[in-house]
């Protein structure tokens, strides 16, 4: 492969992606102004209940609290000055507790990272075997009873889901195995290190499964039609002539050839590893991305609101790219030349 | 076919995996500490800083960390002296003078001034400050100055007869670490805050925990327990959970829960059920901008229509009180002498044929001057009660000939919904103070910019608001505020619902625990074994 047309395609690449990218800003953060409710007047009027205001002293206050929050401004004005300081990665205060949003999505990503490697990781690592399963022994029994399994549980919703496991595995009434609320005990730093790791995926054990259960279906169904296609092939039987052992047919020859589509996936693995899911962090008492995002929707924090949205469009082009090349990379029928043209 | 199978190496790892993680979790126990109190917190509080603060979460933390000049008697609700030993008003309402004990100090042992309290005041009127839920209370004081070291007075532009609440409940915080140069609003203290009360901040786990420890040189009565801890727990059925685990000591409870999911043997061997009324009650309003809810009669019949006392049976297991007005169901300015509209169809049917409303088109929908009777009823989404009592009452008006339109909103859309009066009827509950000013949800004034949405207006009722807000002496202020809760029942610009109790557990472990109408005291409490 000649690496110059590679950096040239990556370079070219790269300034489509930023035009996309402030397209996107823009759009967003046009709808979050036009979209109504707004966070002065929820500042107000809180979700507490009574809100106070005497007539014309209020319209003072409404308008001193506008200017505070930057929003006296024309629409335009406030997008540039955001822009201009997306520069320098700085994405301004949260309306909400005037801390630095970098700040506030450095403390939840972390949390949101973990849960999500780990239930990505299991949902590989269980549903690619389970797929391959079903595709060695199609039609068997056991393969309609993994499907049948794999589909209830993807049918299930994970806030009931989530719920039955905390009444039931740990809450104080039935067994009572598992921490219920939040992602490490309160005063785990008294303990020793190694503990505090165990007691954070003791923590995670709930949670982890409620992420888990229902992606199983989709990837485990995706892999064994994908395989059962390829080990229809010639190359199989040529492999199985060969008197290669089945399992060096279907791992070595088969998986490896069946696992290409898989790349595609990986597209959309790097947004979703950063968006949160919102009832299980709910639910969970997790502070993580999704919890954050969604009540920064609910109370118009919009600086919240755009660093999120620009973050996760950021990466999504990011993957784009990413699985384009690595299509390059593993498919030797598709080449950089051929996009050139 | 080989009968060799990849899955059960996989199998294998997977039951190491389990293996480990149970193995693990043997050993990461934090033995729990008998001599905290760990307390629920629904959400967490954006801030710590009085002055920003606009969630109850944060109320409840700060008041045992910052204290105010005056405080309210547990029993009577009168003032008490706390940061002030005494204090003096000028015979025409306008002067307060404090005098502030010799002994404060603040939790780093600088003590406490005059200064603060004047720099408190300034916090709040300053435009950059976010405090604009705070400013519009205090928008009345000319100004608030130094006498000497340890008085100071507060002298208000017009009498008014919450004037003592507003400064002897104003927020005050410690100058000598705001007065940095670092922004109010972005400054680290609000994440740490130190003040002059019984407990002191220790840590602030960003959504998980906040620790508070008792501060052993409080110059007042120290409390027993050693140290409260607030738990923050989003979904209050997982928080239940957590407190029958016995990770939680104090939890608020749902009305299904404490009928319901609390009743068990063991829950009421190890926790106690407490249940107050704060101020407050809920409502639906009639927005009376609209052809159909303009005529008192027809708002009379809709009343009659609604059959509350099922609705409190059916949706909060009976818990509450069947309201008749505005005031404080517990307070002096209730007039009990007002009684409940019951449930009543076949008078509100007569009352909507005498008011003009009839189905004249056969339409199956009651009409009047071509207007037929039917409007859109607005909720909050994600609120239990409001969702079920929309049906309910759809479904009772239905069977005269009312339709409604149930329209359920998220919060932000909500407000600015009744914000615009783009809104029919409403449900919705208020809770205020112990001290309670008709005025912005009730005077006429306020119906274009204010609480009182819906629009009422009532010259009478304008007149007693205005007349009860320079009357000094509770007495005759009480009365006239009757006077005004038996006028707004006659108008009906809203059908009063219920005043809901406060429905809490908390781990038999405390004792000394009275109920109070301004709730639990913890400072009074002492920790057995």
């Amino acid at each position: 492969m000649d690496g110059g047309t590679m950096i040239h395609y990556i370079l070219k690449r790269f300034f489509l992606i930023l035009p996309t990218f402030f397209g996107i800003t823009l759009i967003t953060f046009l709808i979050i102004q036009l979209a109504p409710g707004s966070p002065v007047s929820l500042k107000l009027l809180g979700p507490g209940g009574a809100g106070v205001r005497s007539d014309l002293i209020s319209k003072e206050v409404i308008e001193q609290t506008k200017k505070l929050y930057g929003l006296d401004q024309p629409v335009y004005v406030q997008y540039g000055k955001w822009l201009k300081r997306l520069v320098t990665l700085d994405f301004g205060d949260s309306y909400k507790d005037h801390r630095p949003v970098s700040l506030k999505i450095r403390e939840a990503l972390p949390i949101t990272l973990l849960l999500n490697i780990i239930s990505i990781f299991l949902i590989y690592l269980i549903s690619i075997p389970a797929g391959i399963f079903s595709a060695v022994h199609p039609e068997s029994w056991m393969d309609k009873i993994t499907t049948l399994l794999l589909f209830i549980l993807y049918s299930l919703p994970s806030f009931w889901v989530a719920m039955i496991l905390i009444i039931y595995l740990g809450g104080g009434e039935y067994l009572d195995l598992f921490p219920i609320a939040g992602i490490v005990s309160y005063g785990v730093e008294t303990l020793p290190f190694w503990n505090q790791v165990g007691n954070l995926l003791w923590h995670l054990v709930l949670p982890v499964i409620s992420l888990t259960y229902g992606g199983l279906a989709f990837l485990s169904r995706f892999s064994r039609a994908q395989l059962l296609e390829v080990i229809r092939q010639d190359f199989i039987r040529t492999a199985r002539a060969k008197g290669l052992s089945e399992s060096v047919v279907i791992l070595k020859h088969g998986l490896r050839n069946a696992l290409i589509p898989l790349v595609t996936l990986m597209g959309t693995l790097l947004p979703a590893l950063i968006g949160g899911s919102v009832i299980i962090e709910q639910i969970f008492s997790i502070p993580g991305m999704g919890k954050l995002g969604f009540e920064a929707v609910l109370t118009r924090d919009y600086p919240v609101i755009m660093a999120i949205v620009a973050i996760e469009a950021f990466l999504t082009l990011i993957s784009i790219l990413i699985t384009d090349i690595l299509y390059v990379l593993i498919d030797p029928r598709i080449s950089f030349e051929k996009v050139h043209q | 076919m080989s009968r060799h199978n990849p899955f059960i190496k996989k199998r294998r790892c997977l039951f190491f995996l389990f293996l480990f993680l149970t193995l693990a979790a043997c050993n990461v126990h934090v033995p729990k500490d008998t001599q905290t109190l760990v307390w629920h917190l629904g959400a967490e509080p954006d801030t710590l800083n009085p002055i920003l603060a606009t969630d109850v979460y944060a109320s409840r933390i700060d008041s045992f960390i910052y204290e105010t000049l005056l405080e309210r008697d547990n029993e009577t609700l009168a003032f008490k002296p706390k940061l002030a030993e005494s204090w003096e008003a000028s015979p025409d309402h306008l002067i307060f003078t404090f005098t502030l004990r010799p002994d404060l100090y603040w939790h780093d042992n600088i003590p406490l001034t005059v200064e603060d309290i004047i720099y408190s005041f300034q916090r709040i009127m300053d435009p950059k400050v976010d405090a604009p839920h705070l400013r519009v209370y205090y928008q009345d004081i000319k100004t608030v100055e130094k006498v000497s070291d340890k008085v100071v007075r507060f002298i208000f532009k017009k009498p008014y007869f919450m004037a003592l609440e507003f400064c002897g409940g104003m927020p005050i915080v410690p100058k000598h670490l705001y007065d940095n140069g670092l922004h109010f609003n972005r400054h680290p203290t609000n994440r740490a805050p130190l003040g002059t009360g019984p407990y002191r901040f220790v840590r602030w786990n960003t959504g998980k925990d906040i620790l508070l420890v008792r501060h052993e040189k409080y110059w007042g009565k120290k409390p027993d327990i050693r140290s409260i801890q607030f738990k923050v727990i989003a979904e209050d059925s997982v928080a239940l959970q957590v407190l029958k685990k016995g990770e939680l000591d104090l939890a608020s409870l749902r009305p299904i829960q404490w009928v319901r999911q609390t009743d068990s043997k063991k829950f009421q061997e190890g926790f106690q059920k407490y249940e107050y009324y704060t101020p407050g009650y809920s409502f639906i309003g009639w927005n009376l901008r609209r052809p159909y809810f303009q005529d008192k009669r027809v708002r009379k019949a809709l009343t009659h229509l609604i059959n509350r006392e099922a609705i409190l049976k059916e949706l909060n297991f009976g818990l509450g009180k069947l309201t008749t007005g505005p005031f404080y169901i517990e307070g002096p300015s209730y007039n009990h002498g007002v009684t409940l509209d019951p449930y009543d169809p076949e008078t509100a049917k007569k009352i909507l044929h005498e008011a003009g409303w009839e189905d004249h088109d056969n339409d199956g929908i009651l009409d009047h001057e071509g207007i037929p009777f039917r409007f859109e009823f607005l909720i909050p989404s994600g609120r239990r009660f409001a969702e079920g009592l929309a049906t309910i009452v759809k479904e009772d008006l239905s069977k005269v000939g009312i339709q409604v339109d149930i329209n359920k909103l998220e919060w932000a859309l909500f407000i600015q919904k009744l914000n615009d009066h783009t809104f029919d009827a409403v449900t919705l509950g208020w809770s205020f103070g112990f001290e309670q000013d008709p005025y912005q949800v009730w005077h006429s004034s306020q119906s274009d910019q204010g609480s009182n949405f819906v629009g009422f207006q009532n010259e009478k009722v304008d007149a007693l608001i205005e007349k009860a807000r320079v009357e000094f002496d509770l007495k005759s202020r009480s009365q006239m505020h009757q006077e005004i809760h038996s006028l707004i029942h006659e108008e009906q610009p809203y059908t009063f619902l219920f005043a809901s109790p406060s429905l809490v557990a908390l781990n038999r472990r405390f004792h000394n625990v009275k109920v109070y109408p301004i709730g639990l005291d913890p400072l009074e409490w002492t920790v057995g074994p």
